[in-house]
């Protein structure tokens, strides 16, 4: 199953939560991998605290391979080669996790007929040899996106599953921007079917992730005003419509991942170690991360909305 | 695998073997511009390759120990793949009475789109498959680069201009470079193919000229099978109709074997491009490797020293004229 | 190490390297024996090699990759060479895929650089300009070059990227495996010994690494086929053990956090073996195409690590697993009866 992880804006959360959403699925027993599509700005490997390439690899990783300089990407086996502590000690019965990062250095490139086939190499090996692919793509209407949509049209890719993931961040413009991305011209949607796409099968592929979204319950808010408190209840249920008249309301939202104050300060994994030892990560947090993971591959979550 | 007991003929590679001469010596290729320009024009070049075919014969006598005869052929190449212009019928008995006019005997005659076609073995698009592109140094097993369909360089081509990432600067022009060059390149790509909206491939004139210099040669097989096998001439006359003439006929019944150690092709001096051209698709094409284990096994049996490189068995006498 | 075609002048061989890739082919069904010749009819004008005994077996005719490049070497001398690589695609039971590219170096050649012919009709040769010590390139070969050093590997895998965007692959890989590597070297066994393994490394995850003796005179398709059948049991060993991995021992069910979408109706241990039982546990034919000269070398692998004992015990642990799980439905059923 490859699941692309896409947004409109930056700042989104897209790479640090679809890079949880990875380290989930592997700890639950699937082998899966993670590939850094983000071409602008090729920095999974500080989420996964691989040292050595956290700018990307030197001249191995993605950029290098699509474009035919190097054969074979780079890989990093995150268990393995990752600094953060409760990282390396690999949990019991969970499934390989392995990075494919970009070059360091590595920036936006126009992908033509050859990248597509070589993307197309890729993307079948992995589904080979892992249950799950992650693909972290560059943020808005970018090559990377173009490519994956021309690719999974491809008749080489027609029988292997794909799920698109947006991300986008609660407020006005972030929906307003991730409806665009999806359903507006040289959208997604529109954007796949040019290149072969069914357009009810695409659409029901999408799914959207709200990121970073306070919760007026939460604590963190207890110590506002009553007057505080109901403005915050009021924008969001204006955001709830205007979701809605954007075609990207509650129907079509897989997770909802709660604002988390650690995450503002420092990408990275959160680890049950974090709620239940150190108490520095919020437990919702985590369970809205389990819970996103579980539903990638439940298929009552997919679908015509 | 290795025990005699069991056998299994589809699991063991096989290569029948073709006769050889001892020289192949081409009289000349006919274009429908030759033929246009109407008989004078024939005469005039058997003419001027009289001389020359003679040297030809002599030279592969005085390289034969013992002073032993030689065994050459001759033969003519018509073209009827880029245009088809008169018919067997009219155009054999006129050429094979202006050769004898010169003192000249065409053993064998070929059709240019058997080099292309043989029956049902799609003989050109098999040679295409044998190319091995000549390595220019810094070849580690990455791919080529720059590797071009349906084209082939003696050299590395200058680099394409490809749009760079962003915020990187894009490499600035490089010459190509010949990789056997002597200090400076005379750097050739040939264009082996082309390809019609409809996926119709049409096959350059100097690859179907390479395919021909190795069906002289005796070095083709199609799943070790010899092709551009000749077939005598039975009837009394030739037929109307090109397809019905086989890819290559033998017209005298008494000639020595077509396919031979070495060739030589007597041929106007525009062709020197398109031969040039030959060289180069000859040198990083492999041949069979049955076949050239059996050229190699014979010769050395007559005491014949016969190149290891394909491109160097191959000679050329050009003449001044049109 | 042998010389064939027509190169009988080239100095004798000092040393044949290759690379083998081993994967699983990404299809639902094997393919059958006509679907496999189609598959690796790599060349229009040259047979695909088909074998039923004792297994469905395919071979594609050689190709050749030209290379001009330094050697790898242990200590970093740099040594240019010039020549061919062959490499071929080999089919086992319509479901087996194995890439492998290998050449044979002589002790010297020529000190330039030659028309590129001479190297044609010498396949399979990679030549050095002026000397070589077999010993330094055998150790780097096995170590792995540095960039722009001959890869063979590179090879082997562009040969198996070509194969994989076959349309006759419909992609759809009955259970997830990961492919190997296998590197090998071989040197030239003493005058009066027979085929030796001097080392056989698990490396890293996927790479295998194989250093041989071999008397002088054996051809290195020879070898190169050893080697594939060494990668192809190693390959399915590698790929049982891990699909045994994934079982959750002490439970049918899925673990607790389980794997979320998975067929739930369907025990675990059912779910995960079947694939096994049904695509992998009959390839298991060591020696299969071993020449009878390379053969003992199998007999040194049987005694240590001991191949087929370590394939007999998970073929049985599969065969217990999939037993206990008959007799537990079984039990249930007697359960549930009033």
């Amino acid at each position: 199953m490859l699941v692309f992880a896409a947004s409109d804006k930056g700042g989104t959360g897209r790479s640090v939560t679809s890079a949880n959403l990875a380290y989930q699925r592997a700890l639950t027993g699937d082998h899966v991998a993670y590939v850094d599509f983000d071409f602008g700005s090729p920095t999974a490997a500080a989420v996964f605290d691989v040292p050595g390439v956290v700018r990307g690899t030197e001249e191995r990783g993605l950029h290098s391979y699509l474009e035919g300089e190097v054969n074979e990407p780079a890989r990093i086996d995150v268990w393995r080669q990752t600094e953060h502590p409760l990282l390396r000690a690999r949990p019991n019965q969970s499934g390989r996790l392995v990075l494919f990062p970009g070059d360091a250095g590595g920036g936006e490139f126009a992908t033509g007929e050859d990248a597509l086939e070589r993307c197309i190499d890729l993307l079948l090996r992995l589904n080979g040899e892992f249950d799950v692919i992650v693909v972290d793509l560059s943020a808005g209407r970018s090559y990377a996106v173009d490519m994956v949509l021309a690719a999974t049209a491809h008749p080489r890719m027609r029988n292997v599953p794909f799920r698109w993931l947006v991300f986008h961040r609660w407020t006005r413009q972030h929906v307003i921007a991730a409806a665009g991305l999806v359903h507006k011209e040289h959208g997604i949607i529109k954007g796949g079917v040019e290149r072969g796409h069914d357009e009810e099968a695409l659409r029901g592929a999408i799914r959207f992730v709200r990121a970073a979204v306070p919760d007026p319950e939460s604590p963190l808010w207890s110590h506002g005003t009553p007057a505080q408190a109901a403005w915050m209840q009021a924008c969001d249920e204006a955001l709830r419509r205007l979701a809605a008249d954007h075609g990207i309301g509650d129907s079509v939202v897989l997770g909802v991942v709660p604002l988390e104050p650690i995450l503002q300060w420092r990408e990275q994994l959160i680890t049950e170690e974090d709620v239940l030892s150190t108490q520095i990560a919020n437990k919702e947090t985590l369970e809205a991360l389990e819970e996103i993971a579980l539903r990638l591959t439940d298929d009552s979550y997919w679908g015509r909305p | 695998m290795t025990e005699a007991v069991f056998r299994e003929t589809t699991a063991e590679p096989r290569t029948q073997a073709v006769p050889l001469s001892h020289l192949s010596l081409e009289l000349g290729h006919l274009y429908m511009e030759d033929f246009e320009a109407g008989p004078q024009r024939l005469r005039e070049h058997f003419a001027q390759v009289r001389p020359w075919a003679e040297a030809a014969r002599a030279a592969a006598a005085a390289a034969r120990p013992g002073g032993r005869r030689p065994r050459i052929s001759t033969c003519f190449l018509i073209d009827d793949y880029f245009t088809r212009f008169s018919s067997p019928a009219e155009l054999v008995p006129l050429l094979l009475a202006e050769a004898d006019r010169a003192g000249l005997t065409i053993d064998y005659l070929a059709r240019e789109s058997g080099c292309a076609v043989t029956g049902k073995v799609p003989l050109a698009q098999a040679v295409a498959g044998r190319i091995v592109e000549s390595p220019p140094p810094g070849s580690y097993g990455n791919r080529p680069p720059a590797a071009q369909t349906g084209w082939l360089a003696n050299g590395e081509r200058s680099p394409v201009a490809r749009a760079p990432q962003a915020m990187k600067t894009a490499a600035a022009w490089q010459p190509p470079k010949e990789t056997a060059a002597r200090r400076h390149s005379v750097f050739l790509d040939v264009e082996l193919w082309s390809d019609d909206p409809d996926g119709h491939r049409t096959f350059s004139c100097p690859f179907l000229a390479a395919v021909w210099q190795l069906a002289r040669l005796g070095l083709l097989r199609n799943e070790g099978e010899p092709v551009f096998v000749p077939q005598p001439h039975t009837a009394s006359g030739f037929p109307e109709d090109w397809d019905e003439l086989p890819a290559l006929v033998r017209l005298n019944p008494r000639a020595d074997p077509f396919a031979a150690y070495r060739t030589c092709s007597v041929m106007p001096n525009r062709f020197l491009p398109v031969e040039h051209a030959v060289r180069v698709i000859l040198d990083q094409t492999e041949v069979d490797r049955g076949a050239l284990r059996q050229v190699a096994e014979r010769s050395a049996r007559e005491d014949m020293t016969v190149p290891d490189s394909v491109a160097d068995r191959i000679s050329y006498v050009f003449y001044a004229g049109p | 190490m042998g010389d064939s075609g027509p190169g009988e002048s080239a100095p004798r061989a000092v040393l044949a390297c290759g690379e083998v890739r081993t994967c699983l082919l990404p299809t639902r069904q094997a393919l059958d024996i006509r679907a496999a010749a189609q598959f690796l009819g790599l060349r229009a004008d040259e047979r695909v090699l088909l074998s039923e005994r004792p297994n469905l077996y395919a071979r594609s005719p050689d190709i050749l990759t030209g290379v001009d490049c330094p050697l790898p070497t242990a200590n970093g001398a740099r040594v240019r060479a010039v020549g061919t690589v062959a490499a071929r695609a080999a089919l086992t039971e319509g479901r087996v895929l194995q890439t492998s590219a290998h050449f044979r170096l002589p002790a010297d050649g020529p000190d330039q650089r030659q028309p590129w012919g001479h190297y044609l009709v010498r396949p399979g040769v990679v030549e050095p300009l002026g000397k070589l010590s077999h010993e330094t390139v055998a150790q780097g070969v096995l170590g792995g070059g540095r960039h722009g050093e001959l890869d063979v590997g590179l090879i082997a895998d562009a040969l198996l990227t070509r194969l994989l965007r076959h349309p006759l692959l419909d992609q759809r890989p009955p259970l997830r495996s990961r492919p190997t590597r296998l590197r090998w070297v071989a040197l030239p066994a003493g005058p009066y010994d027979g085929p030796s393994i001097e080392r056989f490394t698990l490396a890293e995850d996927e790479l295998r690494t194989v250093r041989l003796r071999v008397p002088e005179g054996t051809p290195s398709a020879e070898i190169a086929g050893f080697c594939d059948d060494l990668a192809l049991h190693d390959w399915l060993l590698t790929t049982v053990v891990r699909v045994l991995d994934g079982l959750t021992l002490g439970s049918q069910e899925p673990p607790a956090r389980g794997r979320a979408g998975a067929v739930q109706d369907r025990p675990a241990v059912v779910r995960v073996v079947r694939p096994a039982v049904d695509h992998l546990l009959h390839l298991w034919m060591p020696r299969a195409r071993v020449v009878k000269d390379l053969a003992p070398l199998w007999e040194v692998l049987e005694e240590r690590p001991g191949f087929t004992r370590q394939w007999q015990a998970l073929v049985q642990r599969i065969r217990d697993q999939l037993t206990l799980h008959a007799i537990g439905s079984l039990y249930r059923e007697v359960e549930l009866t009033p």
